[in-house]
């Protein structure tokens, strides 16, 4: 069957207009602004921290930044999926306990290798369980994964009886201190899942429909794209960046235990949005999460250098989600308005 | 099977709850023919053109394609028996490109990742063919509905397909896009495709058909060749009766000496989209027209009246006093309701049902005791009922989610809430957009009506015969500025698209 039957069956008309065309001025992506919106506010921020906190230009803390960032980035690229399809996952920390959890006690058990398959497995089966409450069941995102949240927390304190595991193997424990070139493993890895999830969503057909999914699902299911399996694959996708954040959280600390991350979900939740991944869905910037997640992992470093107690850190971060709402707000409020005012424009 | 046909739907039956949407209809189209499928709004066109698009099953009957029977579970299933369509509630992704939008779920892609250099080609190479002329990476969602139209069409056309479906692919466009459109269908036909064409617009029609179905409530009342019928009998089968003509009782009527002050004053009026400041009159129960092409500048004065967009100067009165409509509740609270182009999006609340739909924008001061503060369902219901008679709105009750109407019975149903907003300058966008004959007429008699009534109406249209039919005046516009007004009986079809065009000096006065 010919692929280009329209074009042939029907002699293109030679366009008068086709002499004005190309026209592939391409704007500066609307992401790329998007991303430098957070910049503003992290360099800000370094400088401020710079001046006030002893001790923030040393190797030492921004290495710990970095490595904080990665983390908290990695869970973050997941999170920014489960939003551009309009959905949450409320469920990323208890789930990096459980997977903690389930890495120490397989690594101590089994070796290094096995151990860390087992606990990324742990995640991406979390991941699967979302999946399938908003899929099969079609319970909202945010009431299915605040089960699974406070199930998983429940399932990683019985792993470990609620006490610490130590992890002995020292080759494990070395891993997330691995270093390439001065930069560590973590932060090695959250750059490629970075860059593999902005590719993921810019350039693969998985990321189209990632999209469409959530910018009109109606429209989605309509063009034939098969809603319930692009959820699934979110949701796996988000519990494997979480399982992958916990095999380095382990490795970085050597010790796991079931309270691990509680709260994560609220500071990943805000790097998304506040990197420029909308609420309203069908938007993704990954690299705006990445730039959020490295703001967040600053303010937080240098409240603990400034010795501010740790109940104000929860209202930093607070404070910050709040902001990252409301600029999200006030940009689909003005995408709304502009939108129609430059159509207007551009019209005429 | 040995026949021609290469879709053959069989006694088709569909229901929703409440509603038996299609009784048993029968349709076949052959290679190399144009079918017209006509009927009034509700009689399940669309209803059909789902089914034959994988969206939805039939409860009953049969479709076969080229022969064999097929039973479609998913669009996909529709689209590998070759059919391709363009739907009437488009199906684009707003925060998609153009390029991505047309390609969706048929990627152009190796191994998963999208060669988006080709589609771009791709993309150019169809909106050439539909002489669309916007970037094939700009977001759809900041697209006018005729270009998204367009890109609709365009995505339809970028499969591969034996059988084109189209149902009411120039509700949103031009005369000329249409008309460009047209010679399209005609050269798929010519190549062998077989095509089913929906539209209200009766003269498309009979330009590019060459067999016609008529639905009617749900049945298919006729079909046979386009020659064996005129454009009344065509209107008789479709409506089961006598069409009416309209009778324009307003026209010639002269308001210069109407001493009240004018419903609406708008004075040097420069917003985005104009290219000129503006200044338009409208006395208490006149209809004053705006005509012009898409991107003309009435859309975007409209825009500007009703709060949507900002002026950037200029002042507007109502009733000789000096309103600021700043955002849509201002323009609201000063007396005036718009109508929005785009159903759709900005139009219906659909997942409230007719009634609170008609009554969503009735002033506070409007209702009376409890009402101002309960929502009294049987007094909303029985308004309902009444302007549903009067407007021969297709719903059996009044708790029916609009979401679910018809495209044209939603469009009764959003006029409904122009009569209960009680403003007193109505602005009308498009307002038969999507509208069967039929009722077309009963549109043009209520906006007749609305005038009567007192209020100051504006229609924006781009159906010119519609705005000959209304107007007791009408502004021109052309390249962002009003280029020429007419009056009584020098608005005329000729005289209208003449100025539309830019050509000022050939305006015949009567
Ligand atoms: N999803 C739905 N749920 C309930 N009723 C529906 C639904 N879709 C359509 N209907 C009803 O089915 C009937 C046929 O609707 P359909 O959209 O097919 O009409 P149409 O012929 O395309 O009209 P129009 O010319 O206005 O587009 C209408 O009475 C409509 O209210
Ligand atoms: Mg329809």
């Amino acid at each position: 069957m010919p692929e280009q039957s329209v074009l042939e069956a029907t002699t293109v008309p030679t366009a008068p207009s086709g002499a004005t065309k190309p026209r592939s001025r391409r704007v500066l992506g609307s992401g790329v602004i998007d991303s430098l919106v957070v910049a503003g506010p992290l360099v800000a921020i370094v400088i401020v921290a710079w001046a006030i906190a002893p001790n923030f230009m040393t190797g030492a803390n921004i290495s710990n930044i970095l490595s904080n960032a990665a983390l908290l980035a990695i869970v973050g690229f997941g999170m920014t999926l489960a939003i551009t399809v309009r959905g949450i996952d409320l469920s990323v920390g208890s789930a990096q306990a459980f997977a903690a959890c389930v890495t120490g006690i397989s690594v101590n058990s089994l070796g290094v290798v096995p151990g860390i398959l087992i606990g990324l497995l742990a995640g991406v089966v979390v991941g699967a369980l979302n999946g399938m409450l908003v899929t099969l069941f079609a319970i909202p995102a945010f009431v299915a994964t605040l089960a699974t949240m406070t199930a998983m927390r429940g399932v990683a304190l019985l792993t470990t009886d609620g006490t610490s595991v130590y992890i002995s193997d020292p080759h494990f424990t070395q891993l997330a201190t691995l270093s390439f070139g001065g930069v560590e493993l973590s932060v090695v890895v959250a750059i490629l899942l970075g860059i593999g999830t902005w590719f993921l969503v810019r350039h693969t057909t998985l990321g189209k429909h990632i999209l469409a999914v959530g910018g009109r699902p109606q429209a989605a299911a309509e063009s034939g794209i098969r809603v319930s399996r692009v959820l699934l694959v979110v949701y796996v996708l988000a519990g494997l960046m979480v399982g992958i954040a916990a095999v380095l959280l382990s490795s970085r600390l050597a010790v796991v235990n079931g309270t691990y991350g509680v709260g994560l979900e609220l500071q990943v939740i805000a790097i998304a949005v506040l990197g420029g991944t909308s609420l309203a869905g069908g938007r993704a910037n990954v690299v705006g999460t990445a730039i959020a997640a490295l703001l967040l992992a600053t303010v937080n470093s240098t409240l603990n250098l400034l010795n501010v107690p740790s109940y104000w850190q929860y209202v930093a971060v607070g404070l910050i989600l709040l902001a990252a709402l409301s600029v999200d707000g006030i940009r689909r409020m003005s995408k709304s308005r502009t939108g129609r005012a430059s159509q207007a424009g551009g019209a005429a | 099977m040995a026949n021609d046909n290469v879709v053959d739907v069989r006694g088709i039956v569909q229901t929703y709850p409440g509603v038996k949407a299609l009784k048993g209809v029968d349709l076949k189209v052959d290679r190399g023919q144009v079918l017209g499928l006509v009927g009034e709004n509700g009689a399940g066109k669309s209803t059909l053109i789902r089914i034959l698009a994988g969206i939805e099953s039939p409860v009953d009957g049969e479709v076969w394609v080229r022969g064999e029977r097929v039973n479609f579970h998913t669009p996909t299933d529709a689209q590998r028996a070759g059919i391709s369509v363009v739907s009437q509630e488009f199906r684009l992704v707003p925060e998609l490109s153009v390029a991505d939008n047309i390609f969706l779920c048929h990627e152009i892609s190796a191994g998963g990742v999208v060669r988006a250099r080709e589609t771009r080609d791709r993309t150019q190479e169809l909106l050439d063919l539909l002489e669309l002329d916007v970037d094939p990476g700009r977001l759809v969602g900041t697209l006018s509905v005729a270009d998204q139209q367009m890109v609709e069409i365009a995505r339809a056309l970028s499969r591969e397909f034996d059988v084109l479906v189209m149902d009411e692919p120039t509700a949103a466009l031009s005369a000329p896009e249409a008309q460009r459109l047209l010679g399209i269908v005609r050269k798929l036909a010519s190549s062998g495709k077989a095509i089913i064409y929906v539209s209200h617009h009766l003269d498309e029609i009979f330009a590019v058909c060459d067999v016609i179905t008529v639905f009617r409530d749900g049945n298919s009342v006729w079909n046979g060749s386009t020659s064996k019928l005129d454009e009344s009998a065509l209107v008789e089968l479709m409506l089961g009766r006598e069409p009416q003509a309209f009778v324009h009782t307003l026209c010639g009527q002269d308001y210069h000496d109407d001493d009240r002050p004018p419903r609406l004053r708008v004075r040097e009026l420069s917003a985005p989209g104009l290219r000129r400041a503006v200044d338009i009159k409208v006395h208490p129960g006149e209809v004053l027209a705006l005509a012009g092409l898409a991107g003309s500048g009435r859309m975007e004065l409209m825009g500007a009246l009703a709060g949507d967009v900002r002026a950037k100067s200029g002042a507007i009165e109502v009733d000789g006093v000096p309103v600021s409509v700043r955002s849509p509740f201002a323009a609201r609270s000063a007396g005036i309701f718009m109508l929005s182009e785009d159903r759709k999006q900005e139009g219906i609340v659909p997942h409230l049902d007719v009634t609170e739909n008609t009554m969503i924008s009735k002033p506070w001061a409007a209702r009376k005791g409890l009402a101002k503060w309960f929502t009294l369902s049987g007094l909303e219901n029985s308004t309902f009922m009444t302007l549903r008679k009067r407007m021969r709105i297709r719903v059996p009750h009044g708790q029916v989610l609009i979401g679910s109407l018809s495209g044209g019975n939603q469009q009764k149903v959003l006029l409904a809430r122009a009569v209960e907003s009680q403003a007193r300058v109505m602005l009308l966008n498009e307002p038969t957009r999507g509208v069967d004959v039929g009722a077309k007429v009963e549109i043009y008699e209520l906006i007749e009506s609305l005038a009567e009534q007192g209020a100051g109406v504006v229609v924006s249209s781009s159906d010119i015969p519609e705005v000959v039919a209304v107007a007791n005046r009408c502004v021109v516009f052309h390249a962002g500025r009003p280029v020429g007004e007419l009056a009584g009986d020098n608005i005329t079809e000729d005289n209208i698209t003449a100025l539309a065009l830019g050509q000022f000096k050939e305006v015949s006065h009567a």
